[in-house]
């Protein structure tokens, strides 16, 4: 079942009004581990702790301040963070629309489904036309005090919200300061081939997170009182650039 | 600036092994405040503290423990989580490869580089470029301190980007969720499509702005203009002697080995 | 001058001068020198391997003048490994690698009695395999205050979880090894680590540890010299001699001997001299080999 509304909205473009409610898309359950103290085994509590007095410092005794040069801050008040709050809207505002799989993941943030509110055909008429156009909608909106930016997009009945990423969260690639090597074609038509080789439809369902299950078992094992076996980390050895068609070529005979 | 690395192992697909190291692809936009003593303006430090023994314990000293009752804990170490799953804690293994257009963007979640380590630099470059070439990203699983990932490994602007996805248990249904009947309204929809069309373009997110943090900005420049800023108290011991973190971690220990000669 | 031919692993070595005295108020000459390395060769070339070699060199002997020689000299022989690195000043410069006995027969007798060697080896000179502490006693102040300060260090050390390994300097001092054996961490990291261990050392003990160089702080304390964590410093290296009165080497202890030796109030007690290396060294085995192997990350940083 998806979660609770979170949020009730209206997409609006031209003269397009179509109310929807938000709703999370994904839940996530994993084992939750609490920070204890290695000696006494008990939970430990974060604490403020002042740099100068080294000592913890209680919530009415913090302030925010930004730091403008080494050492010395503005001091900010709440009230006046307050002030730069977006004003509270119930308008998701679609500013344009983009061909489906041109944004790139690493923009994709949070996924909401969206659920139809007292207009349904509007509703349905909209999935409809995002799906014949092959399109999604870049849309910006305000949720708890926040200005988010999103895609719209239609799938299957549905109609969901993706936040996005603004474009200066993503660091630029050109920061990794990446080197550029020359190629063989010799090699690129290998690996391409090696890749098409092992290449298989995207099947999520296959992919359980056993993990999870193997942690359970340990956990039930530690409560027992048996003793865990350490193992030590696989570690690869890398391949040599000098081996690396080499390679290629043996891992391709391997799946032919 | 440095990159700061997340975790370093080696990539693999088939029988080549590239050693890279996994680092931020996202560096939130929001402007970062410090946290200040109101008393003498000292920026404030997050510490782990021990509520039984009213000291902070350094990192070294924190271990993860399973609830299994009221204060009562089962404590687990990194090298027993390492155990778990010790193929895929040092290595993501590329099991097969899929076409990026099959994937529903529902399954993405958290993105991150890859940067090759010393050595790796041509067989990470032949990667990216093959990749590119065919519009395939490699899966793997991948195990980052207790959790075990399922990641999609892709070219992107000449680097490896590695995004972790959503188990499909973790996708929630939309049954209840989707409209109950299927009526479309035909003289709409073909006005939403006319408007749909108008307004095509190419996605550039760089027009758009957060405006909260544009707001804040201006705030604080005016600020800054007409208030004077607060110091904080120079920590004189402190200069020179190393980061705050090791050298408080260190007199905490210093404290022991005293007590215990 | 009486010129000796060997010949190890197919290898010829014109051997020169080997009754030349170079412990002349000792009486060790250079036929003792290259037999001391010839039979301890075995301990010490995996701390050698690779790394770029310092040589002090005594040709009249100890109680001469020597000089140090960080380049490999010009008229090497043709199968003596070598590497190319950077000096202090960015130059080139070919160095020795005393991967081999014949190597480290060549090397001795050159006369360098001494062998120093960096933390990090030729091929990553960034990257240190591991941290040093070199006790180091000022005036008024003995290897039994040295003793006292690594203990102290051993004991904070393996509360941070980093296996310690101790060795006499084979002169006044002691050096305790921090063995880290991972690719990430650089010297950066071990000199900002040392010297922060430097610094509550001397907070904490300041009647017995100093972290400053100058000489004004030193007297009647043990310098905690962190800075020899650097790219550019190289240690003695463990099972080399010493160019002192005695053939001294600076040798491995166990931490249980270190306890021992510090009760026992007797600073000649440290000093462990050619034979007895030997002797050890054949008996108990390496007890640094874990310095080459052993992986430890610095916490904190």
């Amino acid at each position: 079942m998806a979660g609770g509304t979170i949020w009730k909205g209206s997409i609006h473009f031209g003269d397009t009004n179509v109310p929807v409610k938000l709703h999370a898309a994904i839940k996530e359950e994993r084992i939750q581990f609490h920070l204890l103290h290695r000696r006494d085994q008990v939970k430990l509590r974060q604490q403020m702790i002042c740099a100068y007095e080294k000592k913890p410092v209680p919530t009415e005794a913090q302030t925010k301040g930004f730091e403008v040069e080494d050492g010395k801050y503005i001091l900010v008040d709440p009230a006046e963070l307050e002030q730069t709050a977006p004003e509270g809207s119930r308008m998701i505002e679609v500013h344009e629309f983009v061909k489906t799989g041109q944004i790139d993941p690493i923009f994709l943030g949070h996924v909401y489904y969206l659920e139809p509110d007292t207009y349904t055909e509007g509703y349905n008429s909209l999935v409809a036309a995002l799906q014949e156009m092959d399109a999604e909608g870049i849309c910006t909106w305000t949720m708890r005090k926040r200005s988010y930016l999103g895609s719209l997009q239609a799938s299957g009945k549905i109609l969901r919200l993706s936040t996005l990423r603004y474009a200066d969260e993503v660091i630029p690639v050109k920061s990794l300061k990446l080197q550029e090597i020359p190629m063989s074609e010799r090699e690129l038509k290998i690996g391409s081939d090696l890749i098409n080789q092992l290449t298989a439809p995207f099947q999520p369902q296959k992919f359980e997170n056993e993990h999870q299950k193997k942690l359970q078992k340990l956990i039930e094992k530690k409560a027992r009182g048996e003793k865990i076996a350490v193992l030590r980390p696989r570690l690869l050895k890398p391949t040599a650039s000098d081996q690396l068609l080499q390679a290629l070529e043996a891992s391709l005979k391997k799946v032919a | 600036m440095a990159v700061q690395g997340i975790w370093s192992g080696t990539i693999s697909f088939s029988l080549v092994a590239i050693p890279v190291q996994l680092v931020k692809a996202i560096a939130p936009g929001r402007v970062s405040f410090r946290l200040l003593h109101s008393k003498d303006y000292s920026p404030l430090a997050r510490r782990m503290f021990c509520p039984e023994q009213e000291t902070m314990v350094p990192p070294d000293e924190i271990i993860r423990g399973y609830e299994i009752g009221p204060d009562r804990y089962i404590p687990i170490t990194d090298e027993e989580l390492e155990s778990v799953s010790p193929e895929r804690s040092r290595t993501i293994e590329i099991v097969e490869f899929i076409d990026m257009a099959e994937v529903d963007s529902i399954y993405f979640d958290h993105p991150y580089y890859l940067v090759p380590l010393k050595g790796g630099e041509k067989s990470y470059r032949l990667l990216v470029e093959v990749m590119r070439r065919t519009n395939k990203a490699g899966l793997a699983k991948f195990v980052l301190a207790e959790r075990e990932y399922l990641v999609a490994v892709k070219s992107t602007e000449g680097a490896l980007t590695l995004t972790t996805l959503h188990y499909s248990e973790e996708i929630l249904p939309d049954e209840d969720v989707s409209p109950q009947e299927g009526k479309i309204d035909a003289a709409e929809k073909s006005r939403m499509k006319k408007s749909i069309k108008e307004m095509m373009a190419d996605f550039n997110p760089e027009k758009y702005a957060d405006e909260r943090r544009e707001k804040i900005v201006d705030l604080l420049k005016k600020k800054a203009k007409e208030e004077a800023t607060v110091e904080a108290p120079e920590i004189a011991e402190e200069e020179g002697e190393g980061p705050a973190d090791l050298i408080a971690a260190l007199e905490e220990i210093m404290r022991q080995v005293k007590k215990s000669r | 001058m009486s010129r000796k031919v060997v010949e190890i692993a197919e290898r010829r070595l014109s051997l020169s001068n080997l009754e030349k005295d170079l412990y002349p108020s000792y009486g060790f000459t250079k036929a003792h020198v290259l037999e001391y390395y010839g039979r301890i060769a075995g301990f010490i070339l995996p701390h050698l391997q690779d790394r770029a070699l310092t040589l002090k060199r005594y040709p009249e002997g100890v109680e001469k003048a020597f000089f140090f020689e960080k380049r490999c000299p010009s008229h090497h022989p043709a199968w003596a490994k070598t590497a190319e690195i950077r000096g202090d000043n960015g130059e080139r410069m070919t160095v020795c690698l005393v991967n081999d006995l014949e190597t480290l027969i060549w090397v001795a007798n050159l006369a360098s009695l001494e062998l120093h060697v960096p933390l990090a080896r030729a091929g990553s000179p960034e990257t240190p395999d591991s941290l040093v502490f070199d006790l180091d006693p000022g005036e008024q102040a003995d290897i039994l205050h040295c003793a006292r300060v690594a203990l102290i260090l051993r004991d904070l050390l393996s509360r941070l979880r980093l296996t310690t390994y101790v060795k006499t300097s084979g002169q006044k001092g002691l050096h305790v090894y921090v063995p880290l054996n991972c690719k990430e961490t650089t010297f950066e990291d071990t000199k900002t680590f040392s010297k922060a261990v430097a610094v509550i050392m001397q907070k904490n003990y300041p009647d017995l540890v100093t972290a400053k160089m100058a000489k004004e702080h030193r007297k009647a304390k043990v310098f905690i010299n962190w800075s020899q964590n650097d790219a550019s410093k190289t240690m003695i290296c463990v099972y080399s001699l010493r160019a002192r009165e005695k053939p001294t080497v600076s040798f491995p202890l166990a931490w249980g001997e270190l306890e021992n030796l510090a009760g026992r109030r007797d600073p000649e007690k440290f000093q462990i001299i050619h034979a007895e290396a030997i002797h050890r060294a054949e008996t108990m085995g390496d007890l640094f080999r874990e310095v080459l192997v052993k992986k430890q990350r610095l916490p904190h940083l």
